[in-house]
């Protein structure tokens, strides 16, 4: 019963989406590419957030080192799509490691303070490693190649092509995610969110599952920026800003924390009020802040959470 | 006489000035259902936590099946069948009961990592949940979550998680602590099944008197960390020293 | 040699900057026990407002340095009572978060206020020359600064080990039930900690004004980020480890931009890698209790 209602809740979702790239103007086109974008962030961030419980606040430099991956890979290399979002995800993906390996020893706080020194430290280096980074410039001028797959190749360099193209990615990451919720392994993470003396006393080893966990989170953060780079088709080091790290926090947030789709309902939520803030005032970053602060003073459940409330009260009544 | 399991040499552990293991020499035969007394602070936790690996000891060694295991981390002794129970009930609050059993479980027969199956379809997953579940009395209330049961059910399903691992020795940590009748009878009847099935052998920490003599075979009686009281149930109760600075006191009251 | 020398004093100086940060946010965490990632924020409120002090209203320099923090000392009062206060019990994920958001909007309310852009800082009478130090000028206001860090490390101490404020302060900081038991109102010992923290922090903000010479809304984002690697390294809630932690991270910073200009501020991270491979809980954890 439950599961028939997610299948049917997808599809619906999918038509919209499909609907939307077929029948909409340039701009609606732009903004759902975000939200799907800033989606893939999220729901990889709260693997490591709302899953596993560790507060990480430089997850934006897992999504630059997938841009700049991407560019980098697509200037000197090659622009096969798959082959330059491969490559900014894998970047990303190692990363992860290395970060991860040195943050995961710790938890709590001083897993947040390290995740943040970390991430300024790849935000230092894409600012100063100008020959390579292209400095405070970053890289632009990035072009989307043809996805060319031997007999015939797809275009992409349109937006309305592009759209399926992110669109699709979307659709797998959230599939993918899903899955990974219901597996073993999922279930592990949240046992270490929940309890991780207990997690080790079952016989795992709780900080190799969180490194596990970091990777995956980093990984789904490097496949975000890679389609960010070519939907922009520029990155500069603030990709990797700590205020940029606040984002999938937010989202999450505001979606809400403990359910599956709380980040991609909070990344609509976050494109569109963005959208109308900044028609009235430069101080975007002002109101991001006040929504957050609202949000933990007083709607820690988020619209998911709130709206399941709603529902089960509505549904409790006879 | 039984086989060897678990062997301590010369352990010591002090926190500061206070010493909580001094010199301790002592072995686990295995299917020998064994107690550990002492009045408190005598290190009766403390044991437990350096033997399962949450303390590391000042020196000394931990041989289990033979090998040493000293230095091994936590995880990797539970796989390798040592295992324990806490104190107070330490158990996956916003999980559901099936959840709490099938992590240790999914431990124990290395399916953790897989990351694409789901779980709930996993059928040796779900029958080796289901069993341990059943044998805790649990079964019914398999989807409702760890945190919304009571007090002695939680301690029950504690116990289940650790049974779950499928260790050959388990450490218990006071099990009938904050039990009502019912479920003390449960926890004792399992104990003595699975250590008569020769599956699991079982150490306890325990205050309760009528739980210790009734069911161990061999009662250690520590104090101040050491030990100083070794045999069966009636040689301990026998003992002067261990009345006068551990029984006198139950006597007196 | 010369500029060995030169290098050591330009660490130092800038080496107490962050330990006037340090101080207050590991003293806040000590017996808080929370992270207040708005540490940084202090600083720059701090120097931001002791610039408005000297240039609108035209008071001298040392009055802006009283000033401006005690204006920071209300801030962080009503941020405390009114915020922290609501989400001890909670996560503490939130806990974090919640002085995260303070960040975004303290940041975004100085670029409305001041501008965005930075602001050019006056000199300080008196102290604005240079002295010959190993054949080369030194300015005579980062000697000063070399002399405040360490007093105000003293001061600190004295606070803490010999009044009876220090005491209860420590009492709470090792058992907060405790405390309360023995008829400490904990609320309000955790408001006055907060407003010594963010004093602290301010103070070294103000202090900083005729040092850094512009002012920018990044000022603050900079010195917490350098002010956490120091509380890694020295071991959250030690004092004496954030001392110690300040100094070697300035001096290695200074060390850095001379002689490997390309690694720059990436040395400081290579630096908490190491320690935390080596010695995970910092340098000097468990030394002050």
């Amino acid at each position: 019963m439950n599961r028939y209602r997610t299948y049917i809740a997808a599809v619906l979702v999918l038509c919209v989406l499909v609907g939307i790239g077929l029948f909409s103007s340039r701009f609606v086109l732009y903004l759902t590419m975000r939200v799907m974008i800033l989606s893939i962030f999220a729901m990889g961030y709260n693997i490591l957030f709302g899953r596993t419980g560790l507060l990480s606040f430089g997850h934006a430099a897992f999504y630059a080192v997938g841009a700049y991956g991407t560019a980098l890979c697509s200037m000197h290399l090659h622009t096969h799509p798959l082959l330059v979002i491969l490559a900014g995800a894998a970047a990303a993906a190692l990363f992860a490691v290395i970060i991860g390996f040195f943050c995961v020893r710790h938890t709590e706080i001083y897993f947040a303070m390290l995740t943040l020194a970390f991430g300024m430290l790849v935000f230092s280096l894409m600012w100063n490693w100008r020959t390579v980074t292209g400095g405070d410039d970053g890289l632009s001028g990035i072009v989307r190649g043809s996805i060319s797959l031997g007999f015939f190749a797809i275009p992409i360099m349109k937006d309305s092509q592009y759209y399926f193209f992110v669109l699709f990615c979307f659709a797998v990451s959230v599939l993918l995610i899903h899955r990974i919720y219901q597996s073993p392994f999922g279930l592990i993470l949240a046992g270490i969110r929940e309890n991780h003396i207990r997690t080790e006393f079952a016989g795992l080893g709780v900080k190799r599952y969180r490194l596990a966990a970091f990777v995956v989170s980093g990984t789904f953060a490097g496949l975000a920026g890679s389609l960010g780079l070519l939907l922009e088709s520029n990155v500069t080091p603030f990709a990797a800003h700590w205020s940029h790290s606040a984002e999938p926090v937010l989202v999450s947030l505001m979606g809400g924390l403990e359910t599956f789709s709380g980040p991609i309902v909070g990344s609509v939520l976050f494109v569109v009020l963005r959208e109308l803030i900044e028609r009235f005032t430069h101080n975007w970053m002002l109101w991001f802040g006040l929504i957050l602060l609202a949000i933990i003073m007083g709607f820690r459940g988020g619209v998911v959470g709130a709206t399941s409330v709603l529902l089960k009260r509505f549904s409790e009544r006879p | 006489m039984n086989p060897t399991l678990l062997e301590v040499r010369d352990l010591n552990k002090a926190f500061g000035t206070v010493v909580t293991a001094r010199n301790l020499n002592f072995s686990l035969q295995s299917g020998v259902i064994t107690s550990i007394i002492g009045p408190n602070g005598a290190g009766k936790s403390t044991l437990i936590n350096i033997l399962t690996g949450l303390i590391a000891p000042d020196s000394g060694e931990i041989l289990f099946h033979g090998r040493d295991i000293t230095r091994e981390p936590i995880a990797r002794r539970v796989r390798w069948g040592l295992c324990r129970s806490f104190q107070v009930a330490n158990v996956f609050g916003h999980l559901s009961l099936f959840e709490n059993i099938a992590i240790p479980v999914l431990a124990v027969t290395r399916k953790a990592t897989s990351f694409l199956r789901s779980t709930v379809r996993d059928k040796d997953v779900r029958r080796e949940v289901e069993s341990v579940l059943n044998r805790i009395g649990l079964l019914k209330q398999s989807h409702v979550r760890a945190g919304a049961l009571s007090h002695g059910d939680q301690r029950l399903l504690e116990v289940g998680i650790a049974l779950a691992a499928k260790p050959s020795m388990l450490f218990l940590d006071e099990p009938t602590a904050g039990m009502n009748p019912v479920e003390r009878t449960r926890i004792l009847q399992n104990i003595r099944e699975l250590s008569d099935g020769g599956e699991v052998t079982f150490a306890i920490v325990e205050h309760d008197m009528d739980v210790v003599f009734s069911l161990s075979e061999r009662v250690i009686v520590l104090h101040r960390g050491q030990i100083i009281g070794d045999g069966t149930p009636e040689q301990v109760k026998a003992s002067p020293q261990v009345r006068e600075v551990y029984l006198g006191e139950e006597v007196a009251e | 040699m010369e500029s060995f020398v030169h290098v050591c004093l330009a660490g130092i100086s800038a080496g107490m900057f962050i330990w006037l940060v340090a101080s207050g946010l590991t003293l806040i965490f000590g017996v808080l026990r929370v992270l207040n990632f708005a540490h940084g924020s202090f600083y720059m409120l701090g120097a931001y407002l002791c610039y408005t002090c000297l240039r609108f209203l035209g008071i001298d320099f040392w009055l802006g340095v009283i000033v401006g923090p005690l204006a920071v000392c209300v801030v962080g009062y009503v941020m405390e009572r009114f915020l922290l206060r609501r989400v001890y019990d909670l996560e503490l994920p939130y806990q974090l978060l919640l002085t995260f958001s303070m960040v975004l909007i303290f940041d975004e309310l100085v670029k409305i206020i001041w501008g965005a852009g930075s602001i050019g800082s006056p000199s300080v009478p008196g102290l604005s020359g240079s002295l010959m130090i190993a054949g080369r000028n030194f300015p005579v206001y980062n000697l000063f600064i070399m002399i405040v860090g360490p007093l105000v490390a003293v001061g600190l101490w004295a606070f803490l080990e010999r009044s009876w404020w220090g005491k209860i302060i420590r009492a709470a900081a090792s058992d907060r039930e405790m405390a309360a038991a023995i008829g400490v109102k904990v609320p309000s010992l955790y408001t006055a900690v907060f407003v010594i923290g963010a004093w602290l922090s301010a103070v070294g903000g103000a202090l900083a004004v005729p040092y850094v010479g512009l002012l920018t809304t990044g000022m603050g984002e900079a010195i917490i980020i350098n002010a956490f690697v120091v509380v890694v390294i020295g071991g959250l809630g030690s004092l004496k480890g954030a001392f110690l932690g300040a100094l070697f991270i300035g001096l290695l910073s200074s060390f850095g931009t001379r002689y490997i200009p390309t690694l720059d501020m990436s040395l400081t991270f290579i630096l908490m890698g190491v320690v935390l491979l080596w010695r995970p809980q910092g340098f000097f954890a468990g030394v002050d209790r």
